[in-house]
């Protein structure tokens, strides 16, 4: 879900100098400074029967947003935002601009441009971000709870049903999901850092002078 | 004749009038190129890489105009901008910038296959044979050498057909052989594909080999516009005074090869010449490097000599530059040679003056990769 408006934002904010460019930036950061449960609760604003995106939902499918599975993934969707975005951001950064200008006086506009050379030079990066977004959403709480209630075999995510079991009293079963969630984090983290890693060997110059 | 007055009969290929303000910094410019090969000469900081980048629309000027072609591609009334892939220039930049993910091959078609067919005036398969690539076609960018990847490069731009091709400092990443090879390549892309060319360059010994015209910068502006033989020697352009080592990059064709510690025989111009490390086969074609410091002219066939070099020529031009003279020389190609203003006097040198040159083997650096 974080696909499209992640690559968007982090063009807009690298390759072009926009005015205002800085609020921006500060937008897409907000999400990582604020409590999850206050982003839960604007985006129950949002989502809610009478926001303007629950009410939309209502009129053409007939069914709510809130409570549902949707709503959980919207909700990791823009707590991990931030994330994502700053990943790509940085590897966005680092593709050499010489390279697209290059390829600008070669005939390609913005966007083949862009699709081209810049997002292939940058997609370990992308793909690196993406799994930290995945991991941060996997383990959202706060703004969870919120907007997709906790309702057993619906929108229960992994720490919702940790947080049931313990509340219960279950430690042994809570045990077992943490186990779970953090078999998830250290496999997804280390593919990440796999990434990452080739990312800087690959940029080690390869046409030295000579 | 460049392609652009075939294009435009005799208007120019180039026609601009620019200023572009940075802090501390102001390129403030207007020229016209008419000529195949114009060089921008000038020292770093002088404007020529700005310039260049006005021209081929990855930097938008403060105000002005220019035209490529008679094509208004920036302007003021109406504002115009075009941006870089709707000018159809071709811009080589300093370290070839390869797309490193992708063959050698690929690189080479990214600009032509986003032509309309009715643009592609030249085949990539032409381009290839020109500038030697067969070899090349299937091998990643990476493990390309720095020359390699700067013919790979020239490629690339000409295959998008270019009105025009920008070249900003080829060979300042090269060592001196590879130089001599990018030299042949450039000059076989000007003799037959006959595309203009703007070239950025500090090195007052390519300007001489290369252009047709010389723009010289200083501080942003342009100073002086001419032949390079003659503006580069002007006194008051002080090209010289900044760059001690001149050194002449002749065509040479090589007669024999250097076999162990036997040197070998170039012939430049008229001239067959001895030079040591001569690699290469017998009729192959190279670049020879003389430093125009390293010749010594004698106004009577000197004898008794340990130099293996003298040559019959005619002194064609003299320029006082501060404490030195430049002489042009014709052997059948032209040469610059320096000497102090003293041995002007006595050897009571004139244009139209028939001398010897005499050349140390040492002092011939053939530039063949070997």
């Amino acid at each position: 879900m974080n696909v499209v408006p992640a690559l968007a934002v982090s063009w807009l904010l690298v390759k072009r100098r926009l005015p205002g460019g800085f609020v921006l930036d500060l937008l897409v950061s907000l999400p990582l400074a604020l409590p999850p449960v206050a982003i839960g609760f604007f985006l129950l604003l949002l989502l809610g029967r009478e926001g303007p995106f629950g009410r939309a939902a209502n009129a053409l499918f007939g069914s709510d947003i809130i409570f549902t599975w949707f709503a959980a993934a919207i909700a990791g969707a823009v707590v991990s935002f931030p994330l994502v975005t700053r990943s790509i951001m940085v590897a966005m950064g680092g593709v050499d601009r010489r390279l697209e200008l290059s390829a600008r006086t070669l005939g390609a506009g913005p966007w083949r441009v862009f699709f081209t050379i810049t997002v292939p030079l940058a997609y370990r990066g992308i793909l690196a971000g993406l799994l930290l977004g995945f991991v941060r959403a996997l383990s959202e709480f706060g703004a969870t709870i919120v907007v997709a209630g906790n309702i057993s075999g619906r929108t229960e995510t992994l720490p919702l049903a940790v947080y049931s079991n313990i509340l219960l009293g279950r430690d042994g079963q809570a045990m077992v999901l943490i186990g779970i969630t953090i078999g998830l984090a250290v496999a997804t983290l280390a593919v990440h850092n796999w990434l990452l890693a080739r990312v800087s060997i690959s940029r080690e110059s390869p046409n030295a002078a000579g | 004749m460049p392609r652009g007055e075939e294009v435009m009969g005799t208007g120019p290929l180039v026609g601009f009038d620019v200023v572009k303000d940075y802090p501390g910094f102001r390129l403030e410019c207007s020229a016209e190129f008419r000529a195949g090969v114009t060089a921008v000469f000038g020292k770093s900081g002088s404007g020529k890489t700005t310039l260049l980048n006005c021209l081929s629309g990855i930097e938008r000027p403060d105000e002005g105009r220019i035209d490529i072609l008679g094509r208004r591609v920036y302007g003021d009334s109406p504002p115009t901008h075009l941006p870089p892939e709707r000018r159809r220039i071709g811009y080589l930049m300093q370290e070839g910038c390869l797309f490193p993910h992708m063959s050698v091959a690929h690189n080479i078609s990214y600009g032509h296959r986003l032509l309309p067919p009715g643009r592609r005036t030249v085949g990539t398969a032409e381009i290839i044979s020109l500038l030697e690539l067969t070899g090349l076609l299937e091998r990643p960018v990476a493990g390309l050498s720095g020359g390699e990847a700067q013919r790979v490069a020239l490629a690339r731009a000409l295959a998008s057909c270019p009105d025009i091709l920008l070249l900003d400092e080829p060979l300042s990443a090269l060592d001196a052989p590879m130089r001599g090879v990018i030299i042949r390549y450039l000059k076989a892309v000007r003799a037959k594909l006959r595309i203009p060319m703007v070239l950025v360059s500090h090195s007052l010994s390519e300007v001489l080999a290369l252009a047709d015209e010389a723009l010289v910068l200083s501080g942003g502006r342009a100073i002086a516009q001419g032949p390079p033989a003659r503006v580069l020697v002007d006194p008051t352009v002080g090209a010289l005074a900044d760059y001690p080592d001149l050194e002449n990059l002749l065509d040479g064709r090589i007669v024999r090869p250097s076999e162990g510690p036997r040197s070998g025989v170039v012939r430049v111009g008229a001239a067959d010449l001895e030079a040591p490390d001569v690699h290469g086969r017998a009729g192959e074609e190279t670049t020879v490097a003389i430093g125009a410091a390293d010749i010594i002219v004698s106004s009577v066939r000197p004898q008794g000599l340990s130099a293996r070099n003298v040559v019959a020529a005619r002194v064609t031009g003299l320029h006082p530059v501060g404490v030195r003279t430049v002489a042009y020389c014709d052997l059948g190609v032209s040469i610059a040679v320096e000497l102090s203003p003293g041995a002007v006097s006595e050897l009571q040198l004139r244009e139209g003056s028939d001398i010897f040159l005499i050349i140390k083997s040492n002092s011939i650096k053939v530039l063949s990769p070997g």
